[in-house]
């Protein structure tokens, strides 16, 4: 079976800002592909270079065997994207704007009415069908917007940062809905900024920051590879050099950010012989986690638009 | 490009009771205030009693500020801050397709305008047969005047910019296209400047097919009015599509 995306050196400029530089992944049919960074790094400018609303400046993208330079027409038939800004019709209530968008793909009209109905009422938003969008919550127009991005049934989902600004409630709710979706083999691409979210839904992830492409594994070898299993957090304050020496001569594997240290270790053994040595200090064991492996890659520093 | 023009469409029967009120009461007051009110005072117009005379520049006056006015403040909303056609580009429809759905949709409410203007004239005596032939003239005008308010919303900055076209050369063009008064009583510059304008052709040709005989001038003003469309059209694909795909 053909890869549900190809991207092989893809690169954007913005006159003179490169938003996206060098980026290669392939996405395989029935995957859910996470593209994980801050803001700014260049999740929004990937996804729209696969639905065509940013041509790549270099480079070449497939999107489901398709050439996305020549023949982005029939891909955006056949996926369905929910950008990061809904963009639902604000001149319209909830069920028509379920309707008129089926009828930008052509839809018959008594077909997108079913499909509309249906979708809502899986989204549950059945009682809302007769409001208008803008006197939805947040929850409501993320839930509107994905079912929008499946009218037409399409054989890829393109979602980009679906649940971010949403509560922990409405969060979860999309969580499991994509866990559905997952379970009946939909293949996904999203992008997130959250970790956990990459770490639940993804099966493989790409970590990007400022354009770049830092790895692309899923999220259990990239912690294994970059961070092992277990992390502790010490708060070394003003005794941080002594202890920066000490992790270095034990050969332990850390990181250093503002009088705090996160020591690496591959395993709870391993953790356990180093946290007997560890007096009057005050630290924090837990296990690693995708969050640890960003930092490491990407540095501590604040980005510039966070 | 018709899924487009019928979202328009579906919006506008909600507001419908608001349209019957502008399309009927606006050329009702032009028509009393400035046809009777006004023309009282002037004897004759190029043969014309004034109120005939300045129907056909109030039937193609409507015609442009309705269609400019549709494609420019309501597009540039839907361009910006709605998002309307970049969440329509999320489809198979292309840059174009929705650019000619927005086209045919301004000028349908520029139409639907000078249908007011025909149904309040008939209580000022004013129907002609020959209006049936002047409609799809001055729908073509509807059509120039949508896709330079393409233009002008690929260009705009923000809604002030509307105003440099509005009161630079929409409102000059309406009262110097032969609308109010004879060009041929202004002096020449002028007159060449009034030539230049689409509003002028279509004014001319909608008062010729009403009171006189087609002539080679009225085959002129119809091109004129034909190429201004085309040169439209083509600079809007270029800007519209440009301020969707980046
Ligand atoms: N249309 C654009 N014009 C100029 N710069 C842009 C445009 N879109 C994005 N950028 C820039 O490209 C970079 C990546 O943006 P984006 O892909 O939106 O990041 P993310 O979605 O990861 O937050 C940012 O620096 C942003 O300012
Ligand atoms: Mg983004």
């Amino acid at each position: 079976m053909t890869n549900a995306v190809v991207a092989q050196n893809l690169a954007k400029d913005f006159d003179g800002i490169t938003a996206v530089k060098n980026i290669s992944f392939e996405i395989k049919p029935g995957e859910c592909f996470g593209i994980l960074g801050p803001n700014g790094a260049g999740k929004s400018t990937t996804m729209k270079m696969i639905y065509g609303h940013v041509v790549p400046t270099k480079g070449d993208l497939f999107v489901l065997g398709l050439n996305a330079r020549t023949d982005i027409k029939r891909i955006k038939s056949k996926i369905g994207v929910v950008p990061q800004e809904d963009g639902l019709d604000v001149d319209f209530n909830s069920l028509e704007n379920l309707q008129i968008f089926a009828s930008y793909y052509g839809v018959p009209r008594d077909i997108a009415k079913a499909r509309a109905e249906h979708l809502l009422s899986e989204m549950k938003l059945s009682e809302q069908k007769f409001r208008h969008v803008e006197a939805l919550s947040g929850g409501m127009k993320r839930r509107l917007a994905i079912a929008r991005g499946m009218i037409h049934q399409p054989e890829l989902l393109v979602l980009d940062e679906p649940t971010t600004g949403l509560d922990p409630q409405a969060r979860l709710w999309i969580w499991n809905y994509f866990e559905n979706l997952k379970a009946q083999k939909k293949t996904m691409i999203l992008t997130t900024h959250y970790m956990e979210e990459a770490e639940r839904l993804c099966d493989r992830v790409a970590m990007i920051d400022q354009g770049v492409m830092l790895d692309c594994a899923s999220p259990a070898e990239l912690v294994k590879k970059h961070i092992g299993a277990e992390v502790v957090e010490i708060s070394s304050g003003s005794e941080t050099s002594y202890w920066k020496s000490k992790l270095s001569t034990l050969k332990i594997d850390f990181q250093d950010h503002e009088n705090k240290l996160f020591a690496f270790f591959p395993n709870v053994q391993a953790r356990q012989s180093f946290i007997m040595q560890l007096q009057n200090i005050h630290y924090v064991t837990r296990l690693a986690n995708l969050n640890d492996v960003f930092l490491k890659l990407a540095g501590y520093s604040m980005r510039g638009d966070a | 490009m018709i899924q487009v023009w019928l979202r328009n469409f579906l919006f506008f029967r909600k507001t419908f009771l608001v349209t019957l009120f502008w399309t009927t009461l606006e050329p009702l007051m032009y028509l009393a205030a400035i046809g009777f009110g006004l023309g009282r005072f002037v004897e004759q117009i190029e043969g014309l009693s004034f109120i005939e005379f300045y129907y056909p520049g109030l039937l193609a006056s409507t015609a442009m500020m309705v269609s400019y006015f549709e494609s420019t403040y309501p597009s540039y909303t839907k361009l910006t801050y709605q998002k309307t056609y970049l969440t329509m580009l999320l489809t198979p429809l292309n840059p174009n397709q929705i650019l000619f759905g927005e086209i045919l949709w301004a000028a349908t409410k520029g139409f639907i305008g000078i249908c007011g203007v025909i149904l309040i004239s008939l209580f000022f005596g004013l129907f002609k047969v020959q209006v049936y032939l002047v409609l799809p003239i001055l729908f073509l005008l509807c059509l120039v005047f949508a896709a330079f308010g393409m233009i002008v919303t690929s260009l705009a900055k923000n809604y002030d910019s509307f105003i440099f076209s509005t009161s630079g050369l929409i409102i000059p063009m309406s009262l110097i296209g032969g609308t109010y008064f004879s060009i041929n009583d202004m002096p020449l510059f002028m007159r060449s400047l009034a030539q230049i304008f689409p509003l002028t052709h279509a004014v001319s040709l909608t008062r010729t097919i009403l009171y006189r005989q087609l002539s080679m001038s009225s085959l002129i003003d119809l091109g004129v009015l034909i190429i201004y469309l085309a040169v439209f059209v083509l600079i809007a694909q270029k800007l519209f599509s440009k301020k969707l795909i980046k």
